[in-house]
């Protein structure tokens, strides 16, 4: 297989004692600030990215290929050994780790954790690897007017899965692609948005709105609720399984993968709905179910399976097709065009050596991760005593010298403050933020798809229509549709079952619920359980109450 | 009472995102509208069309989240591991920390960013409640140089170094 | 009149316990042990978690000595809410653990005790995790 040949080479460009620092590096910063809560791997790719300013292109790729797995195991490492009193159930895997760690199994949790990263993670770059030169040979047939509709469909993926409101998803979309606007115009060189002020001719840099809207937005917003409470760390020693372990996580991380891939790989598919559906499937078919809520080991092996899962199938539209599905490809994306290089069917072509050495680091990341976390994770735990204003500070101060290094130019400060204050009010108005970065990165380049498109047509909007865009555009009528669906048809569940991270509750997610519990007599047990659980977790059509 | 007062009070301040939107809207009509389109613009879409649409729908879904709020919709506030919703916002931190940041913004280029940089961190040190005076101040520096060395030996980007030009 | 304990889930805090409830036992009085913690970071290894606070419960009711266990988490340093508590309850005494610090750990991270000793309205006990008496162990038979 061709491919192989092309990932054997670029093992022979990660394996250089330079890029393997790079790589190691990477993995050590991901996970260092993966493990701060509050900061989500596409913040950390975010802040993280003036520092590859300086490297050449690959190198950084093996970098950030580093920080996108570091940074999810860090999380997890928080949620499982943070000893806090209640539940503290934002992350799926924190659902059982949390329990599994109070009751002195931590270093199974993470080692599980750990291992099952690693297994998805590999399996999942694999599959990329083989399935990566297949997509390419479809997309090089494709169009533009097949372009602009995927990537209508991304925007309406991004819209009305993505948050509990539509209108306020494609308002987010909409300021997004606004904000996309400012610049000159690439077909005919006309400025755009920029009022006089000559630095915005180049539109504004991807790399800030990102840095913008993530890092500061969420810095400020968090500063302004900053929670005064502090826990211990659940003690641990290495990260280290037990044989009956072993047992009960294999097929969870296999099950995970599975389930964590495709919908990577899907626009907005994202990762929240298929860890959840990742723990409510372990939880049917476990054998030990009544350890479900009590710290059960398959109840972390599948979901952080999945996670990783879903990043690597991320990464098959991101490097195919340009089209990124979840907010840190965006960034990653936006990584891409920081250096000129625009990720798309061609990408394969014109630069292989990229390409194919990102893909075999992802794998030496992989294992680097593995081979750093599992003793090392007690020691990540102690990055946690450093007191949160210094925390917050910091990403302020590394959010600031990035987006100064860009252009060298003050501008992009004071663009920095006013998107941070913009990403400020979208949060505390419920605007998510994942579709204005969306809007920002993928708005020009579908308007350029689309007067392209047009313009073969000579402005007859059939010019769109494609046998391939055609059922794109289904698919878009039917995304839209689905709230009517979901009325008229799921109307019928109402109360999810297992504490839902607010804001995240849809109608799959629901669905997901009402699949896993058999029906009838289980109802009524959860519903007991409910009335103990802390209001935190609002049910989703539990009023929801605000002062 | 309060309570229902508040809820009023907080379903209008929603009024502010549609009337943004309404405001971004008519700032990329306006925008769109003062550019010049001739035929001799390739294509039968100019540079106007997108924005074009992009402005109408700005003001059509800023009516349509006003009249969502005034049926009592709203926003869902973002929560996370470390957010508080409990209380409104502290603006007195806010303040003070878009304080520190314009501050570096002014400063960076007169004085350079081992000074701009360390008001920045310390300012927003102290705005987030941290009162270790001296520890913040030495901090500061430390993170201001060692980046700006980072960046200048590590990365080949200079940052600039304003008055302590010739020390570093 | 009571005698005022900072405490913390080590051996330095332990030892402090052990001692305090030696003095509240021989002076006959009422001991107030504080848990405090600025509240600022994630994780605070000074935090007492709960299943600790209530095996000192345990220990104190065992030693049969009267007893208000306090946990503050209010944004001030663990120095300033011990000698506040000492001067509200008008404490005779305080005890406190003592870690050995280098130089640059007291300039680094400041001296919780050091503040204790300097404004402290009374007497201050300082104890070192003994390492011949397990920490804690100590009752009156």
């Amino acid at each position: 297989m061709a491919a192989l040949s092309e990932l054997i080479n670029g093992f022979g460009t990660a394996l250089t004692p330079q890029n393997l620092l790079y790589a190691f590096l990477g993995v050590l910063l991901g996970t260092a600030i993966g493990v701060l809560p509050g900061i989500g791997p596409a913040m950390t790719l975010a802040l993280l990215l003036p520092l590859t300013y300086g490297l050449n292109p690959t190198s950084a790729f093996i970098m950030f290929a580093g920080i996108y797995y570091g940074g999810m195991y860090g999380g997890s490492t928080t949620s499982i050994l943070l000893n806090t009193p209640g539940e503290s159930a934002s992350v799926v895997t924190a659902i059982e780790g949390n329990k599994m760690a109070k009751s002195g199994r931590a270093a199974q949790a993470l080692a599980t954790a750990a291992i099952g990263s690693f297994v998805a993670g590999t399996i999942g770059t694999l599959l990329v690897v083989v399935l990566a030169p297949t997509v390419v040979d479809l997309a090089l047939k494709l169009g533009a007017p097949d372009f602009f509709a995927i990537m209508v469909l991304a925007f309406v993926a991004v819209t009305s899965v993505l948050g509990a409101s539509r209108i306020r998803g494609f308002a987010s979309l909409l300021i997004g692609l606004a904000i996309g606007l400012v610049g000159i115009d690439q077909v005919t060189g006309q400025q755009r948005l920029t009022y006089g002020v000559p630095q915005l001719a180049d539109g504004i840099d991807v790399v800030v709105v990102a840095v913008g809207l993530f890092a500061v937005g969420e810095a400020l917003w968090i500063a302004a609720h900053l929670r005064r409470g502090t826990a211990q760390v659940i003690p641990t020693g290495r990260a280290r399984m037990g044989r009956e372990d072993w047992a009960r996580s294999w097929k969870p991380w296999l099950r995970g993968t599975a389930l964590g891939f495709p919908f990577g790989a899907v626009p907005a598919g994202g990762a929240e709905v298929p860890t959840f559906l990742s723990y409510v499937t372990e939880k049917r078919l476990s054998k030990h179910k009544d350890e479900f809520g009590h710290g059960a080991i398959e109840g972390v092996a599948g979901p952080e399976a999945t996670n990783n899962a879903s990043a690597a199938g991320g990464l098959v539209p991101l490097l195919t097709l340009g089209l990124p599905t979840t907010a840190t490809a965006a960034v990653l994306l936006a990584a891409f065009q920081q250096y000129g290089i625009q990720p798309g069917p061609l990408l394969l072509e014109n630069e292989p050596e990229l390409v194919w050495g990102l893909l075999a680091s992802l794998f030496i990341g992989n294992v680097i991760l593995l081979v750093l976390n599992l003793p090392l994770a007690p020691m990540w735990a102690k990055l946690l005593r450093i007191p949160r204003p210094y925390l917050y500070a910091g990403i302020l101060f590394f959010a600031s010298v990035g987006a100064y290094a860009v252009n060298a130019s003050t501008v992009d400060l004071m663009v920095l403050l006013v998107l941070g204050s913009l990403g400020f009010l979208m949060r505390r108005y419920g605007l998510p933020v994942v579709p204005a970065v969306i809007g920002v990165i993928l708005g020009p380049r579908a308007e350029v798809q689309m007067r392209r498109a047009l313009q073969i047509s000579d402005g007859e909007l059939s010019g769109l229509i494609t046998p391939f865009s055609a059922v794109i555009y289904a698919l878009i009528a039917l995304v839209l549709l689905w709230p009517l669906v979901n009325r008229f048809v799921i109307r019928r569940f109402r109360r999810p079952r297992h504490p839902v991270p607010v804001g995240h509750s849809h109608a799959l997610v629901e669905l997901a619920d009402e699949l896993a519990a058999p029906p009838g007599e289980e109802r009524r047990e959860e519903g007991d359980e409910k009335a103990d659980e802390e209001p935190e977790h609002a049910t989703a059509d539990a009023p929801r109450r605000q002062t | 009472m309060i309570s229902r007062v508040q809820r009023w009070g907080q379903g209008r301040s929603e009024f502010v995102v549609a009337l943004l939107l309404l405001a971004l809207g008519v700032l990329v009509l306006v925008d769109a509208a003062r550019l010049p389109t001739t035929f001799t613009q390739r294509g039968p879409v100019g540079p106007t069309a997108v924005p074009v649409v992009v402005g109408v729908l700005l003001v059509v879904t800023a009516v349509l989240l006003g009249l969502d709020v005034l049926r009592g919709g709203h926003g869902e506030q973002e929560s996370g591991e470390d957010v508080d919703l409990s209380h409104g916002s502290d603006w007195a931190t806010m303040f003070l920390l878009a304080l520190a940041f314009l501050a570096n913004i002014l400063l960076i280029e007169r004085v350079g960013w081992p000074v701009s940089g360390a008001v920045l961190f310390f300012g927003s040190a102290y705005a987030l409640g941290s009162r270790r005076i001296v520890r913040d101040v030495i901090l500061s520096f430390a993170l201001s140089i060692g980046t700006w060395y980072l960046f200048a030996e590590g990365l080949g980007i200079n940052l600039p170094v304003g008055i302590l030009k010739g020390i570093l | 009149m009571t005698i005022v304990v900072g405490y913390i889930p080590t051996p330095e805090g332990r030892a402090a316990l052990a001692a305090a409830v030696e003095e509240a036992l021989r002076r006959d009085e009422s001991l107030l042990v504080l848990n405090a913690s600025r509240g600022d970071a994630y994780v605070d290894p000074g935090f007492a978690p709960a299943e600790e606070l209530e095996s000192v419960r345990g220990q104190l009711s065992a030693a049969r000595v009267g007893f208000d266990v306090r946990q503050l988490v209010r944004g001030k340093e663990p120095a300033e809410e011990v000698v506040q508590a000492a001067a509200e309850v008008g404490a005779e005494l305080i005890v406190i653990g003592l870690r050995r610090r280098s130089a640059v750990g007291k300039l680094i991270m400041g001296s919780t005790a050091q503040r204790i000793l300097l404004d402290a309205p009374c007497a201050v006990l300082a104890v070192k995790a003994d390492a011949h008496h397990p920490a804690g162990e100590r009752t009156r038979t």
